[in-house]
């Protein structure tokens, strides 16, 4: 009977010294995941940051200026602008046409 | 000396009986005092502990805020006008401040204010709480941390931030310094932008890490982005153009809208003077108000189309019919004097409109009964709040028909005697780019197509865009309208300004509202001049060019190709170079 006792008594102190250790364990994982959290949110808002910045330089206030001060630009004016009209394939080859379609230029010849 | 020795052990003090009762009085004494102990121990942690678990509580529970971030307001195509940014607020406790000279020095250095300034909200050492500065910028809060000053603090707070700076001033508007909407978009949307802050309670150990969450969480509801219809490179041109045009002309101010004339979107609105929404000392100079939505004016002559637009529909007239004008340029009506600037004898409908004659207009407008008039110009939205959530925007005046004496009902035909705001009178206009259809003006992106109210059948609705293109022609009173490449049409309208009781002599307001390109319409574009004190006044000379270079952008950024005939200015086309394969 004693014998049991003592077993019992080890098994239990075993157990709650185990049980301080899982709760320490889980403490500090708690503690990484809170603080994981946290540089998320920093990083998030740095991202924030970051993208803003990103905006402010490329306003067109800031790329028109650039494009006219620095590299002597000026702004496109249809007299100055080819159009270029884009007619979808209509799926009927012209007559004559060879198997290759042609493209202007000849490119694909 | 007889030494006299003293038999301790033998004292005669000895020999007396101690009574048995008091050992077991001292006894019973002791006992009562554990039992007291005992008593006391029990009832702290059994029965009472109620008090003493919840200061442990404080010590180590603490309910954190869990910030939600405002959501940022975006344009059509997804570029930030305006976002929150993390900026530190710096707070100290007086008494606690480490007051050595030099660090007080870098400090002050950094919080960018003199160091007697710093001093002074640092002298009160009552006070447990001082706000030192407001919203830093995040890289100056961090080195301000790193002067690892006892007593100084920081708050995670969020600072808007509008890249656009006044470009888009009015329009999207500003939040104070809790984060709460007070203009424009901000105010408007601010239902949806503001986001609401979530707590949780949690445990924290001695070195002020987070353990354990106990009890329940609220998260956080993040504030929702809001996309606007406005395009920031259609806004900047357009702002651009406003401001140089009101300079020019040293008016006082102006207003500028460019609507989309089939979806009825707003790509861009502004006014000038503006103000920079982050810079708080820039308010005072400039009117926050934005004046295209909340500033109504007598819109003049651009009414006159839409009269003409209901004498085609009853049937009075088609724009080929001759009217009467005066010769002599002048109009007697029951003791008024109606007139025009120039001297015409006959006109038709489209060169009333073309020259924007007041006679003329009259005349036509007479034949017509005063409730048709003011159905028209109900319908096409004077009189009634704009169906857009912006604070602020007035409805204009439009008096019930009943009211109108005739010669009202006259001066109601050339736009004097009722009062519209800019944005009003661009929605008007969509009349006759929808063919007929009046649609609403959105301030944010449109889904899908939109549906509008029929007012004019379509045939009378292009009839009226080809005699507002004979107004930007030769002949018309704003040929300053045209622009390179694209058909345009609108009408001007100069209005003189009311002062006191009366007009004024001297101050008037230039107004111009067109549409491009005129076959099929794909934007409109109203400007207002107000005041304009550099010589010219006339809308056709100081609102026309800014409407001719407005549409030249924006049809330009919108991929629009050129519906008339341009003369190349390519002197060297390169071909696409053959290459071998």
């Amino acid at each position: 009977m004693m014998r049991v006792n003592l077993v019992l008594l080890l098994a239990v102190l075993a157990s709650a010294l185990y049980l301080v250790n899982v709760q320490y364990e889980s403490r500090r994982l708690f503690t990484e995941i809170d603080r994981a959290g946290l540089e998320a949110r920093r990083l998030e808002s740095e991202r924030e940051q970051l993208e803003l910045e990103k905006r402010q330089q490329a306003t067109v206030q800031r790329v028109e200026k650039l494009a006219k001060e620095r590299l002597d630009m000026r702004a496109a004016t249809p007299a100055i602008t080819d159009y270029v009209s884009y007619q979808p394939y209509s799926g009927t080859v012209p007559a004559g046409a060879a198997v290759q379609p042609q493209v202007s230029g000849g490119r694909l010849q | 000396m007889s030494s006299r020795s003293i038999q301790y052990t033998s004292s005669p003090l000895l020999a007396s009986r101690t009574p048995v009762w008091r050992s077991k009085f001292v006894v019973a004494l002791v006992a009562a005092g554990f039992a007291v102990l005992a008593g006391r121990a029990a009832y702290i942690q059994v029965l009472s502990n109620a008090f003493f678990q919840k200061q442990g509580e404080v010590r180590f529970a603490r309910t954190l805020e869990m910030p939600a971030t405002r959501g940022r307001i975006l344009d059509r195509n997804g570029q930030i006008l305006a976002t929150s940014v993390l900026a530190p607020s710096i707070w100290a406790i007086p008494e606690d401040v480490d007051r050595e000279p030099k660090q007080l020095q870098r400090l002050a250095r950094l919080l960018d204010m003199p160091l007697s300034e710093l001093k002074r909200k640092l002298e009160d050492e009552d006070k447990t709480f001082v706000w030192l500065k407001r919203q830093v910028d995040e890289p100056v809060a961090k080195q301000i941390a790193a002067l690892d000053i006892k007593g100084i603090y920081q708050r995670k707070e969020y600072k808007r931030q509008y890249p656009e700076g006044e470009v888009t001033a009015h329009l999207i508007g500003f939040t104070n310094v809790e984060d709460h909407g007070q203009e424009g978009v901000e105010l408007a949307f601010n239902q949806t932008l503001a986001g609401k802050p979530g707590s949780r309670r949690v445990i924290k150990d001695r070195l002020g890490n987070v353990v354990e969450v106990v009890g329940e969480q609220v998260p956080p509801v993040e504030g929702r982005d809001v996309q606007l219809s406005i395009d920031s490179k259609i806004q900047f041109y357009a702002y651009q153009r406003l401001k140089q045009a009101v300079r020019e002309n040293q008016a006082k101010a102006g207003s500028v809208v460019v609507l989309d004339a089939q979806t009825g979107e707003m790509l861009a609105l502004a006014n000038y003077p503006s103000y920079v929404p982050g810079r708080r000392q820039s308010f005072k100079d400039a009117p926050l108000r934005n004046r295209a939505l909340t500033d109504s004016f007598e819109p003049g002559s651009t009414v006159k189309p839409f009269v003409a637009a209901l004498a085609l529909e009853k049937g009075i007239a088609t724009p080929s019919t001759a009217l009467q004008i005066s010769p002599n340029g002048r109009l007697n009506l029951g003791g008024a004097t109606i007139s025009d600037t120039h001297q015409y004898a006959v006109l038709t409908v489209s060169e009333v409109i073309q020259k924007s004659s007041n006679i003329g207009i009259t005349k036509l407008a007479m034949q017509m009964p005063a409730q048709d008039l003011w159905e028209m110009y109900s319908q096409v939205g004077f009189g009634q709040r704009p169906q857009l959530p912006f604070p602020g925007a007035v409805s204009g005046r439009l008096r019930p028909w009943k009211t109108w004496r005739p010669i009202e009902h006259a001066t109601m035909s050339y736009g004097y005697g009722l009062s519209a705001s800019l944005v009003q009178l661009a929605h008007a206009y969509t009349v006759f780019t929808h063919d007929g259809e009046l649609i609403p003006v959105t301030l944010q992106k449109a889904q899908g197509p939109v549906t509008g109210v029929r007012l004019i059948q379509a045939r009378h609705a292009r009839e009226v865009r080809h005699m507002l293109q004979l107004a930007t022609g030769p002949g018309g009173t704003a040929p300053k309208a045209q622009t390179m490449g694209y058909s345009v049409g609108g009408k001007t309208g100069t209005a003189r300004k009311q002062e006191g009781r009366g007009y004024s002599e001297k101050k008037y307001r230039g107004v111009f509202v067109g549409m491009a390109p005129i076959e099929q319409p794909r934007i409109i574009v109203a400007v207002m001049i107000d005041d304009p004190e550099g010589g010219k006044f006339y809308g056709g000379d100081v609102a026309a060019p800014v409407f001719s270079e407005t549409v030249q952008q924006t049809l330009h950024l919108l991929g629009v190709q050129p519906d008339i005939e341009v003369k190349p200015q390519i002197i060297a086309r390169v071909e696409a170079q053959e290459a071998p394969l």
